[in-house]
């Protein structure tokens, strides 16, 4: 061995970038469809419908995919809605996600749209399909240059 | 179009948690191919299919199709590309390959599917990343949604309509390890009992660890060629007769048409059949190889492709209809539940399998008697794509 070698530099550990952490940046300059979060912000969890032919989408959406059409109106889902599935992480959560299994994870019901949300605030065993569920906004730190909010379900 | 193709041989890497990185699975898979077929060499390559879903977040690279060719001495002068459909995505390699020989643009290609998916231990949350984002990660991912607490959803779905029991879950895995036991390949080779499976860890309940296939590193390889380039090397080949696919529209969970099944399989079948002239698939297939990615998959499957009435996949295992000397013999390879599943290359491996049966190059624990016809599928991500592709045995 050479004590005359360079010796490069690596730092010992390496910043994740924001899209690993799993939350989309939310506010006008990073996404078209800001105006979910702003409403998300106010507590309220809405989605889009297409102003021409009334189709509802979830995810909310800057473009109808049935008529293409882009003239899209937020709309308010209800805050309370029905358990359709669940199960739970126990292992292998992704990043960001390691210190907070287990958690419940399911798929609820809201008016016309089904989509996946954590289910907060109760075990797995006390579930059953077709439990109220009622909607819960939280606050996500971490790196971003904004308040970032998601939102989640529990049983009411 | 409709030049018929053949699959005249293949190879494949030992399966697992391997110290090895991607470019030597690459290297391994592409010796065993080209050793499995005297008469054809890395020169005749025509085209080139590669078959990878994250060698960017897995191995830190991209453009992996020309380092493919590198690495195996390829010059393809006519196609060359990779294929990116999450778990399905070596089906798509092989479908492309079959497609570009059948309409005559070459004769010869090469299908390699590939994934080194083990991270060291500490790294383990950042392969798990790779896994979260199949469905749409803003609006799914976000909630944990991997594919363990998915599919147990599914699963859950499945026993709430249809009756379907813990006992014919864990009957899949049994079934499926049991083969793997004899398969030298596979990252799982032992015996597994029903007992054990519902005794596992319970990860995403209902669905218990060895309700799972595994986090693998492998590869596998297949060489493909037209019927009047196949007659020159060849006197046994697994003729492509049919090959369909169908996504409806979803990737998300709103917008999927069911939670407990799934019509797309449906659709990609009927394709399939109608191509190979199939009319009655549990009469006249005899050998096929399914995603079991979860034990509940091959139960859809079951229903889904056409074999029982939807509700009936847990009764079919149940009465032995899937066993090696079942109506169709699933899984003999020993599924993605015995064998593991590097996501590119599982559909490779499947089609090898098919192909081996054929000829009868399979262990006498795990041989299906005298195939003449055979079947693989694969879903992908949130079992929003479903692939099918139908084979028989032949002598050109
Ligand atoms: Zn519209």
């Amino acid at each position: 061995m050479s004590d005359d070698r360079d010796a490069v530099e690596l730092p010992d550990t390496i910043e994740l970038p924001r899209l690993l952490d799993f939350y989309e940046l939310q506010t006008a300059e990073h996404t078209g469809i800001h105006e979910f979060y702003e409403r998300l912000h106010e507590g309220r969890l809405s989605t889009t419908r297409c102003s021409d032919c009334g189709d509802v989408q979830f995810p909310p959406r800057i473009v109808c995919p049935e008529c293409h059409c882009d003239d899209l109106e937020y709309v308010d889902l209800p805050r309370e809605g029905e358990l359709f599935a669940f199960s739970m992480l126990r292992a292998g959560a992704p990043l960001g996600m390691e210190d907070e299994v287990p958690f419940v994870t399911g798929i609820v019901e809201v008016g016309d749209v089904r989509l996946s949300a954590r289910i907060d605030g109760a075990e797995y065993d006390d579930l059953a399909i077709g439990d109220p569920v009622e909607l819960k906004v939280v606050e996500i730190d971490g790196p971003a240059d904004h308040e970032r909010v998601f939102y989640r379900f529990e049983p009411r | 179009m409709t030049r018929s193709v053949g699959i005249v041989g293949g190879g494949h890497t030992r399966w697992g948690d391997r110290e090895a990185t991607y470019k030597d699975l690459i290297q391994e898979a592409g010796k065993a191919t080209f050793d499995d077929v005297s008469g054809v060499g890395p020169g005749d390559i025509e085209g080139l299919f590669v078959g990878s879903v994250q060698p960017e977040r897995f191995a830190f690279q991209t453009h992996v199709a020309p380092m493919v060719a590198e690495l195996l001495g390829v010059a393809p002068d006519s196609m060359i590309a990779r294929t990116e459909l999450a778990c399905a995505s070596g089906q798509a390699a092989l479908r492309y390959a079959w497609l570009a020989i059948a309409a005559g643009q070459l004769d010869t290609a090469l299908v390699l599917g590939v994934e080194k998916m083990n991270l060291p231990d500490e790294h383990a949350a950042e392969a798990q990343s790779g896994m979260t984002n199949v469905m749409d990660r803003e609006f799914d991912g976000v909630n944990g949604l991997n594919a363990p607490p998915y599919f147990a959803m599914v699963a859950q779905r499945h026993m709430h309509e249809y009756g379907t029991t813990r006992e014919q879950l864990a009957q899949v895995s049994a079934k499926n390890k049991s083969h793997a036991a004899h398969n030298e390949f596979a990252q799982f080779q032992e015996e597994v009992s029903v007992d054990d499976v519902i005794d596992s860890f319970p990860l995403s309940p209902p669905l218990c660890l060895y309700d799972c296939s595994g986090i693998t590193d492998g590869a596998a390889g297949l060489i493909l060629m037209s019927e009047e380039k196949a007659r020159e090397v060849t006197d046994e080949a697994a003729w492509i007769t049919g090959s369909g696919q169908a996504c409806f529209a979803s990737n998300s969970v709103n917008n999927l048409p069911s939670m407990s099944a799934w019509p797309q399989a449906t659709t990609a079948a009927e394709q399939a059949y109608d191509q190979a002239g199939i009319d009655d698939p549990v009469a006249e297939l005899d050998v096929a190889e399914v995603h079991d990615c979860f034990s509940i998959s091959e139960i859809v499957e079951y229903e889904d492709l056409g074999w029982v009435e939807k509700g009936e996949g847990g009764q079919f295992v149940e009465d032995g209809r899937s066993a090696l000397d079942g109506d169709i013999a699933v899984n003999p390879r020993g599924g993605l539940l015995g064998c593991g599943h590097p996501l590119g290359a599982t559909g490779v491996s499947q089609a090898l399998e098919i192909y081996n049966q054929f000829r009868g190059d399979v262990p006498a624990e795990r041989r299906v008697p005298d195939p003449e016809t055979g079947l693989i599928h694969n879903l992908s991500g949130s079992a929003s794509v479903h692939s099918v592709m139908t084979m028989a045995r032949g002598r050109p």
